[in-house]
């Protein structure tokens, strides 16, 4: 059973940040909350994502867990008025989701748990690089990297104490650095991988939202990328593998 | 095919995870193709077939190794035979000849109704012809992927690439690779983590092996590996009938090489087959890149013209991300 009204921009923000990488979720729920952990078809890239019950005007839920069509959530959101106020119900053993804002009355059908990918284990990975930027920094030099290259290097130079990404294309090349002054925390512990920015560009629009983001990299390792949606009250990881340096 | 050389190498024969394969590895593609045509087949020993009956085992063979590959972040190079050596030419007889009584064997055993024995026929009936090259050739270009033309064996050209520092090790089933001087050799590297010995099918790892290692710890120059392998017999020459590699390895040892060559085999001219082992033709006219997938020129060659699911081929273009060298998630999750 689950019955709940959250604000539509809390709720398009969680949507969003799950729709990054996968179309399909298994949200579990319980008296405290949503979560999902999902990791997108090629296992490339995973999402962790928790949603508090304070991120509610009202919660309430059984323990369950729900099959969930993000793609088809999306399409909605396009009716939805900013501020609006969404109603989710779900009667107890109940297959259709019904949502409900400004006189619309929706009726999702759910898809069925077991057709969803399992969970993936929490993966245990040592990340021992660690910087904390704005989210408007990072996606902008998403961006900047995208027009150059399909890959960046994200890593931490540990003698000059500088967080850097560089991209390199066929003919251009750019690098942008932060310095300890211009990033929230920085501790610097040599790290350097390569990522695809064709995942980073989709989770970088997500992450452009967010104050702060914290970044973990290690040596030809997965990144890591965690900050705080919902005013605080929901919290999403993600954990992006990383390319093989071309030599 | 190969030097029967497991014998004296189990000691130096390493399990390697896959995530430490990751790199440019060069395959010695008669091999692996070889692999493909004999395994990829129903258990009445029928190939996969389009509609017209043409031979498509190679082809799902490829598609999926490189998708697993790639997914390891392993860029493969495929090396191709060119002209074989003068002395060659006895063996392909012989092979030939094998491959024609397995083939006629075959037909017998399927009119018999003995399935067992029509599958092992089969396989042994298995050859690779030019149709064979020529469509490999064709969806390792639409996949992006490098081939070499060697000037002669196939594995002597990988074995100069890895020499050179342009591919990390050879993929090969063969030991013959080592005889070439490839540094470091790979075997088992089947999609599948299984592979049939005897008709029973088993786990296999891929395993590695280093020419350093086989050499320090057999206490042999790479010249006494040779002639280790000729006693035994090569691609090049039959052995000595009753010598295996632990008896040839002592004669080596012992001193006894040229002597039991002259009684032994005396028509033989090892001195050319050692010459060829040691410095064999190989070129440095390549040149190695790999470019994303062609997924709808791979999907109009493999379901159009051949046959293929669309969705089985789908999946494995899926799979391979449409990035080379993109890691997955799944070497981290315990």
């Amino acid at each position: 059973m689950l019955k709940a009204t959250i604000d539509a921009d809390i709720l398009k923000e969680s949507i969003d940040a799950i729709s990054a990488l996968v179309t399909e979720c298994r949200l579990h729920t319980d008296e405290n909350g949503l979560s999902t952990r999902a990791v997108d078809t090629a296992n490339v890239a995973m999402v962790s994502l928790t949603l508090k019950k304070e991120a509610f005007s009202a919660f309430e839920s059984t323990k369950g867990e729900i099959g969930l069509d993000i793609a088809k959530l999306k399409n909605i959101f396009g009716m939805m008025g900013k501020n609006d106020l969404i109603s989710l119900e779900l009667p107890e053993d109940g297959h259709k989701l019904k949502v409900s804002f400004e006189g619309y009355r929706y009726s999702i059908t759910l898809l069925d748990p077991n057709t969803i990918r399992k969970d993936p284990n929490p993966p245990n990975i040592d990340l021992p690089g660690k910087v904390v930027l704005s989210g408007n920094d990072l996606y902008n030099s998403i961006k900047a990297a995208a027009v150059v290259s399909d890959k960046i290097a994200l890593g931490i130079d540990a003698a000059q104490q500088l967080f850097f990404m560089a991209a390199e294309g066929d003919t251009d090349h750019i690098r942008r650095e932060f310095g300890k002054s211009e990033v929230n925390f920085l501790n610097g512990i040599e790290a350097r991988s390569l990522f695809s920015l064709d995942y980073l560009k989709d989770m970088g629009r997500v992450m452009g939202r967010a104050d702060e983001v914290e970044v973990s990299l290690g040596i030809d390792h997965p990144a890591k990328f965690a900050f705080y949606i919902a005013g605080g009250q929901g919290y999403v990881e993600y954990l992006l593998a990383p390319r093989i340096e071309a030599d | 095919m190969g030097v029967a050389f497991r014998d004296i190498l189990t000691e130096f024969r390493d399990t390697v995870g896959w995530e430490a394969l990751a790199g440019v590895a060069a395959v010695d593609a008669h091999n692996a193709l070889y692999q493909f045509l004999s395994i990829i087949r129903q258990p009445d020993g029928t190939p996969l077939m389009d509609q017209e009956g043409r031979t498509t085992s190679h082809l799902s063979g490829i598609l999926f190794r490189t998708a697993n590959f790639l997914e390891k972040g392993i860029r493969p190079v495929w090396v191709f035979d060119g002209t074989p050596p003068d002395f060659k030419q006895e063996t392909i007889e012989v092979r030939r000849a094998i491959r024609d009584r397995a083939g006629e064997r075959w037909q017998d055993a399927l009119e018999r109704g003995d399935i067992a024995e029509a599958y092992k026929q089969a396989r042994s009936s298995s050859r690779i012809d030019e149709n064979v090259i020529g469509t490999s050739q064709e969806l390792l270009s639409l996949l992006g992927i490098p081939c070499v033309q060697a000037p002669s064996e196939g594995e002597a050209q990988a074995a100069h690439m890895v020499e050179k520092g342009d591919a990390g090790y050879v993929v090969s089933q063969d030991y013959d690779t080592l005889l070439f001087g490839a540094p470091v050799l790979v075997r088992n590297l089947a999609v599948s983590g299984k592979r049939k010995v005897r008709g029973r099918t088993i786990s296999v790892y891929p395993e590695r092996i280093l020419l350093s290692d086989v050499l320090k710890g057999l206490a042999l120059t790479r010249s006494d590996l040779v002639r280790v392998a000729l006693l035994v017999g090569t691609d090049f020459n039959s052995g000595i009938k009753g010598v295996g590699a632990k008896t040839a390895l002592r004669m080596v040892q012992r001193g006894e090489f040229e002597q039991t060559m002259r009684e032994r085999l005396p028509d033989t001219e090892w001195e050319a087959i050692m010459e060829f082992f040691l410095a064999p033709p190989a070129t440095d006219s390549y040149s190695l890149h790999w470019n994303a997938p062609d997924r709808e020129g791979i999907i109009r060659m493999l379901c159009d013209r051949f046959d293929f699911s669309q969705e089985r081929i789908q999946k494995a273009l899926d799979s391979m991300g449409a990035k080379a060298g993109q890691k997955t998630l799944d070497s981290w999750f315990s």
